[in-house]
């Protein structure tokens, strides 16, 4: 076929072609952090997004309004079942509470991982093909959200920031097939558990926790939380119930089914947690092997 | 002013697509469905159709953009998808009867061609792992099904709208 290279039509296509798996090769590959013109883009629109965002929330939130009004009776009858061992469980609590604070006087040590400075966030948009799970929030860099800031709800954590632009950032859900995804977390009982939260059970709905010492006892029921081991979480954020409890792929470790406790469904505000103890580049981190466990003294110095 | 209209009912539906992607996913009896909201495409196709090609395939790829950088992430993905599936119902009409019913068809087969592009696409760079089956149940029908419902209530009025910028036009022109 000697025409075929003449063809101009079809060597524009192949050059596009070309040019296309170049493009999406690129963009695929592990990117740190989103390019200029790609911050630009994104925060044109998030601004859009978010005019666009504040009437639909609360269309969003009279629906819920409506939803949670009719199930006001049975709610109320659960609740004051509760209200009894409350009074008991807050008396205990203050008591632990102020406990705590003397015998970490005593002991001359007043960093904790499990303070943060909250940010409050607004949910702007969701990925609408929802093949990634993902959510956007009206806070970026200009507000101090840093990448693989944990995210939560009042009920449990959600997920991690994985891009920021100034004005925007994008969170990953818990809920991502991405093996890369983890999550340090440890099982709350008499002695603890540790583990990783790695990958998403699709048929089950559930989180799996892997990496669990198989010495140690687990059982279902059991909340995990977030261990602030990972280096940028917090420590004691809720992420869960196990709700089974079964052998890993070697039989060396074991592993547990989570039931998420946040409500993945309606997600409109969010909190993004900036630890105050120092970070440390850990597994949560983007692990650049830098020795950050003896900050030098002026980065310290700014954080106050 | 229909002028502007155009572009800005285009520019709307582009910033609506995420919050009702915040209605799903829905579940119906233990089942999970989700329903992806492709208004924008929808529209898009219908300017394909009844103003002109060429400038469908110009917003599909300006919108592709815009949805490959802020969604995705993945740039080149919509960005070609779009003005495709506009070239594709601009070539069709040219054979097939413009008729409401047989447009909103049309629109209809051609967002579950996208969205199955899209599966594939995403299954081969290992997004997503769910089977065949589990995507023609859960993503495709609902999909398929609430995408119709929404052209069924807003067809006529895109087609009124594209309709009343096609008279401008002719009018200007002569």
């Amino acid at each position: 076929m000697p025409h075929f290279f003449f063809n101009k039509k079809l060597i524009l296509l192949l050059v596009g072609m070309v040019f296309l798996v170049a493009l999406i090769s690129f963009s695929l590959r592990d990117r740190t952090n989103a390019t200029l013109p790609e911050q630009i883009i994104k925060d044109t629109v998030g601004v859009a997004q978010s005019i666009v965002a504040k009437p639909a929330n609360y269309i969003a939130g009279v629906f819920n309004n409506i939803d949670s009004l009719l199930n006001t009776y049975e709610e109320n009858k659960r609740l004051k079942a509760r209200l009894e061992e409350f009074a008991a469980v807050q008396a205990e609590a203050t008591e632990l509470k102020s406990d705590n604070k003397k015998l970490r006087e005593l002991l001359d040590k007043s960093e904790s991982l499990k303070e943060f400075n909250p940010i409050h966030a607004t949910v702007i948009a969701r990925n609408p093909d929802q093949w990634e799970e993902k959510i956007i929030l009206d806070k970026g860099s200009s507000h101090g959200v840093e990448k693989n800031m944990a995210v939560m709800t009042a009920k449990g954590l959600v997920g991690k920031v994985t891009v920021v632009t100034p004005f925007t950032s994008e969170v990953e859900l818990l809920y991502t097939s991405n093996p890369n995804y983890r999550v340090s977390a440890m099982v709350l009982g008499e002695t603890e558990a540790y583990g990783l939260i790695e990958g998403f059970d699709k048929e089950r709905n559930e989180l799996i926790m892997k990496r669990i010492d198989s010495s140690l006892p687990v059982k279902k029921g059991q909340q995990v939380v977030s261990s602030g081991l990972g280096g940028i979480f917090p420590k004691n954020v809720p992420i869960g119930e196990i709700t089974e409890v079964s052998t890993d792929d070697f039989g060396l470790t074991k592993m547990a089914y989570v039931k998420p406790s946040a409500d993945f469904s309606i997600l409109d505000y969010v909190v993004i947690a900036k630890r105050s103890t120092t970070v440390v580049d850990g597994s949560d981190g983007s692990a650049t092997n830098e020795d950050l466990t003896h900050p030098p003294e002026a980065s310290k110095e700014e954080e106050k | 002013m229909v002028r502007f209209l155009i572009p800005s009912v285009a520019v709307l539906l582009f910033l609506l697509e995420p919050e009702f992607a915040m209605l799903s996913p829905i579940e119906i009896k233990g089942q999970i469905y989700y329903l992806v909201p492709r208004f924008l495409i929808l529209y898009l196709i219908f300017i394909s159709i009844y103003y002109s090609r060429q400038r469908a395939v110009m917003y599909g790829l300006f919108f592709g953009v815009l949805y490959d950088v802020f969604y995705i992430d993945i740039i080149g993905l919509y960005s070609v998808l779009f003005p495709l599936i506009c070239f594709l119902a601009g070539s069709i009409v040219k054979i097939i009867h413009q008729h409401l019913v047989v447009t909103t068809t049309i629109s209809v087969v051609l967002v579950a061609i996208l969205e199955f592009i899209l599966y594939q696409f995403f299954y081969l760079i290992d997004f997503t792992s769910i089977p065949l089956s589990d995507f023609l149940r859960s993503r495709l029908l609902p999909t398929i099904i609430a995408n119709a419902l929404f052209l069924m209530i807003l067809g006529w009025a895109f087609k009124y709208l594209i309709n009343a910028r096609v008279l401008q036009r002719a009018r200007e022109v002569s």
